[in-house]
Order: C-alpha cells, then structure tokens, then sequence
C-alpha cells in the first residue's frame, strides 16, 4: 500500500503557522485518523497534502515520488484524492455528470477499484438513493456526502483523504460509509478520515494521529493516543485533563 | 440536446437566412445580418461564461478581429489575412485570462471592460501602424453583395454555434460548471482549471474576432469607435439574459429576439426614447425569466407534459 509522508512542512498564513514544521508518515497498513482540537491544523494538512495549499517549506512524498508544489490536478494524477467537508457541487449538474468529472480528466493509470467500471457502479457502491439523472440541487446531505466519497474514488486513488466525510449523517447511514471506507481500503487504497466524533475514530481506525498548534502531538493505537495526558490537555485544556 | 435536434438547429438557421438572402429584401438582409453578427459575439461570450468568467470586454476581441483581419488581409489575403487577425485574438485573449486568472466575480468582469476600453485608445495612440481614429478602410467582403455577405456569415454563425455545441458536450459542459461553481473541487477532480479557462478564453475570443472580421467586411470602413464601443461589450450579455444563458440556442434566439423588441419599440415609441422600453424589457427578463427565451420553452414544453 501507498506511503504518504510529509517531511518538515511549514504552512504559514501571516503571521499564523497552520503547519509547523511538522513531520509525519502515514502508512497504508491500517485506516489511519487525523484528529486534534479545532484549529489544530486537519483541515490545512488536507488542503496541503492535495495541492490547493502548497507548503512554503518541506517535501510531501507519495509512495518517495515528490508531490509538493505540484499542480492540484497532477497530484491527483500521481494518485492522492480528497474529498471536501463541505460539498458544493455544481446544482445544475446531476450525480451521473459529477461523477463523470474525475473519471474523464483524472489522468491516473489506475482502474477503479473492485472491479467497478462505471460513474453507475460508483453511485451504487457508495449508496446513492437518487438516481444518475437526478440534479446536484435536489439532494439530501447523506447523498451529497455520499457523491463526494463517490466522485474522489472516480479519481482513482492510491491515497484517499476524507474530510469528515460523515459529519451530519445518521447512525445508520455513519455505519454504512464506515462500511464502504473499509472495503476501499481492503481493496488497496491508503486511507486518511478526519474525524471529531471519537466513536468513530474507535472503531474504524487502527491508527490515530494528533495534531495540536500544527505540529504532531501524539501517534499510535486509538486507546493509547487519546489516553495520552498532553491529548487530553490539548482538548479540554490545562487542569481538566482526566 | 440529441445530436439530431443539434442538426436540425443548424439546417433550420442555413434555411432561414439562406430564404432571407434568397429574397433581395434589403431591409431584411441588413437585419438578417446583424442579427447573425450579434449571435456569434454573444455565442463568444455564452462559452466563456460557463467557465465562470463574465467578460464585459468582448469588444476588445471584436475590435481586434475587424482591425486584425482588415490590416492584414490587403498584405496577406483573405485566408491568411482572417487566419493572422483571428490567431491575435487568440493570443490577446490568452493573455488577458492569464493575467485575469486569479480575479474572480465582479474584479475579472472590471478588468475585461478597462481592457476592452484600452484597446481603443491603444488604436488611437499608434495611428502609423492602426490609422489612428480616422480609420480603416479594409476590403469588403463577397464583392459588397450584402445576400452573398449574409450567406458568407450565416456559414460561420452554423461554425460558431458547432463549437458552442462542442463545448455542451459530455466532455466539456460538467467540467466547465464545475470550474465556475467550485474551481478547487474542479481541480480535485482531476481537471487542469488554468488551462481550461485559457483555453475557452482563446476560444471566445477568436469567435468574438470572427464576428468583428464579418462587421469590419461589410461596408469596407471602419473607424476605433464602430468596433471597440463598449455597446459590444453590452449587447452579448443582453442577448445571453434574453434568450438563454449556458444554452447554443439561447444566444442565437436572443439575438433574434432583441433586434424585433428593438424594431417594435422604435416603431411604436420612435425617437431615442424606445430604448427606454427595450432596456425594461431586459430587466423584466432578469427579474421574471432568468433562464431567457429557452427557459420559458423548456417550461412551457413540461407544463405540456412533452417528454424532455
């Protein structure tokens, strides 16, 4: 499987360094959680790693090949997907065109994974109710998550960053694209969840990393990464810790 | 659209102003052939807007094509002479989405008019190489026969709506959405944002050129002011509101559209004060059909229950 790794990246805005200086390598081995307190540095680590936020300083490796400074589009080529927080799609577009998208200009040299061919067979994996033809407008936030996940994996990934990807969804419809990230991942991709709600980071993930003040505050096992007394304090604050 | 509706779009317009150029009507025939002159601008401008870019500067692009194409055709010819004034086009349209890459909304429509507006004075300023404000004298086009004038543009209005029809397609119409709706999403799809908004820039800006090479054709004089008035900057963005924005029908009904509700306004107000009724109507467009001509069909064709 896949390696990301980011070398001593810094990402400053004015004054504030959103990444500093921070150093880590995410192996494919195990669903892997990015998570830490907000403001901590997720959402920028995404928006760096894909290409929309280049680092000023340090390399970012995909499986060793540089990705840095590389165009959003070519980092997307080299094979690392992410999908938005918030999905604002094209309202005039339907699901089957959204999905089209990456499965035309995505210049990977790899086939979607387990054996699905089609923007149909995407919809249909990722558990999209409304039909191909149905409009960007007229659809529900679990579906709109859903044709998120479904139009980052027609990019092809060898990597695959999710940002809170089931943020405002059900139990039931949270279980399912819990489901669904796991078969993505038994089917080869490396996979990143950025996640607040610990439940799931629990169950889903084998390895966790904290990031505080955009630096790497702690790593390793979900149990032993959120006992750790300066995770704790990051979250709750000096004194509170338990 | 199915291709064969696109087909029949095309025969119908080859029909329509090859009957009007058929019948040696000279009040229609000059009609006719400002109405083919502002479809094609207003084609120019309907493909840049589905990449987001609302260009209120397509006057510089229809003023370089009539001076380009009018300078250089005596030197080179027509072919080659069209060929060079459309290419500059090209060029100065790459370059302007270049520089106005990076402004987004209202700050690239402001930077596409003081380009559009530069550009005349830039014809003004060099009069030994432009003739300055008195003007061009470029060949006329089809020996001055305005029927053979109409045939001649009613062939590249079927062009340019070809590429309009080009740009609807699978392989483009989502792509182009996405980068006017969300351009971070469009390039996490895998899409070079950048080089699809330069390329449909050029692509807009030789379909502007073409129409201002025809205009610049057609009497044989032109002087800065003809070509580079802001009211070339104006007229796209009111056919497109009118007959139907993202749409190859749209800018080619507006144009229709607009040129009757303007003769029907001069005729039952005259004076300068029809323009007064005609801009209303336009705001009335905005206001109670946004989606123009087309829309109004598309809804009148669902109310009959008509299958899409």
């Amino acid at each position: 499987m896949t390696t990301l790794s980011v070398n001593r990246c810094t990402v400053a805005f004015g004054g504030l360094k959103a990444i500093n200086d921070l150093s880590v390598t995410i192996k494919g081995g195990a669903i892997t959680a990015l998570i830490g307190p907000n403001g901590s540095g997720k959402s920028t680590f995404c928006n760096m790693t894909s290409g929309q936020i280049p680092p000023q300083s340090g390399d970012i490796l995909l499986d060793g090949a540089p990705i840095a400074g590389r165009r959003v589009d070519q980092i997307v080529a080299a094979g690392l997907a992410r999908t938005y927080q918030v999905p604002r799609v094209p309202r005039e577009l339907t699901i089957g065109e959204v999905i089209d998208v990456p499965l035309r200009y995505a210049r990977s040299p790899r086939s979607l994974p387990l054996g699905m061919r089609s923007a149909a067979d995407l919809a249909k994996f990722c558990g999209l109710v409304s039909a191909l033809e149905t409009r960007c407008a007229d659809l529900s936030i679990s579906d709109l998550r859903r044709l998120e996940i479904a139009r980052a994996l027609a990019c092809r990934p060898r990597v695959l960053l999710l940002d809170e990807a089931m943020a405002g969804l059900g139990v039931q419809d949270t279980e399912q694209v819990m489901d669904l990230v796991r078969a993505v991942h038994a089917a080869g991709v490396t996979i990143v969840v950025i996640e607040h709600v610990m439940r799931i980071v629990a169950t889903l993930c084998a390895h966790v990393v904290v990031l505080n003040n955009g630096q790497l505050l702690a790593e390793g096992a979900p149990a032993v990464a959120l006992a750790d007394p300066a995770v704790r304090e990051a979250y709750l604050g000096k004194g509170f810790a338990l | 659209m199915t291709s064969l509706a696109r087909l029949g779009c095309y025969a119908a317009i080859a029909v329509v102003l090859g009957g009007v150029s058929a019948s040696g009507d000279d009040f229609l025939i000059q009609t006719a052939i400002g109405v083919a002159i502002s479809a094609i601008l207003a084609l120019s401008w309907d493909i840049l807007s589905r990449t987001g870019q609302v260009s209120l500067g397509q006057s510089a692009f229809f003023g370089i094509g009539a001076y380009g194409s009018g300078l250089l055709t005596p030197k080179l010819g027509v072919v080659l002479g069209w060929g060079c004034g459309l290419a500059l086009c090209a060029v100065a349209a790459a370059l302007l989405g270049l520089v106005t890459l990076r402004l987004r909304r209202l700050y690239f429509t402001i930077a596409t008019l003081s380009f559009g507006l530069s550009m005349q004075v830039l014809i003004i300023v060099t009069p030994g190489l432009t003739g300055g404000s008195t003007g061009i004298t470029p060949p006329v086009l089809m020996g001055g026969k305005p029927s053979m004038q109409l045939l001649l543009i009613a062939g590249l209005l079927i062009g340019a709506a070809i590429v309009s029809d080009i740009f609807l397609t699978a392989r483009f119409r989502p792509a182009f959405f996405m980068i006017r709706s969300n351009p971070p999403l469009a390039a996490a799809s895998g899409v070079p944002v950048v080089q699809t908004k330069i390329m449909a820039f050029a692509v807009s800006g030789v379909i502007a050129g073409v129409a201002g090479a025809c205009y610049a054709g057609l009497y044989g004089y032109v002087i800065p002011e003809d070509v580079f008035t802001p009211n070339w900057n104006v007229l796209p963005l009111a056919i497109c509101i009118l007959g139907g924005m993202d749409t190859t029908l749209g800018p080619i009904l507006g144009a229709l559209l607009l040129r009757v509700l303007e003769e029907v306004a001069r005729h039952f107000i005259g004076g300068a004060g029809y323009q007064v009724v005609y801009g209303g109507v336009i705001i009335l467009f905005i206001v109670l059909a946004p989606k123009g001509l087309i829309g109004l069909l598309a809804q009148a064709r669902r109310r009959h229950g008509a299958p899409r």
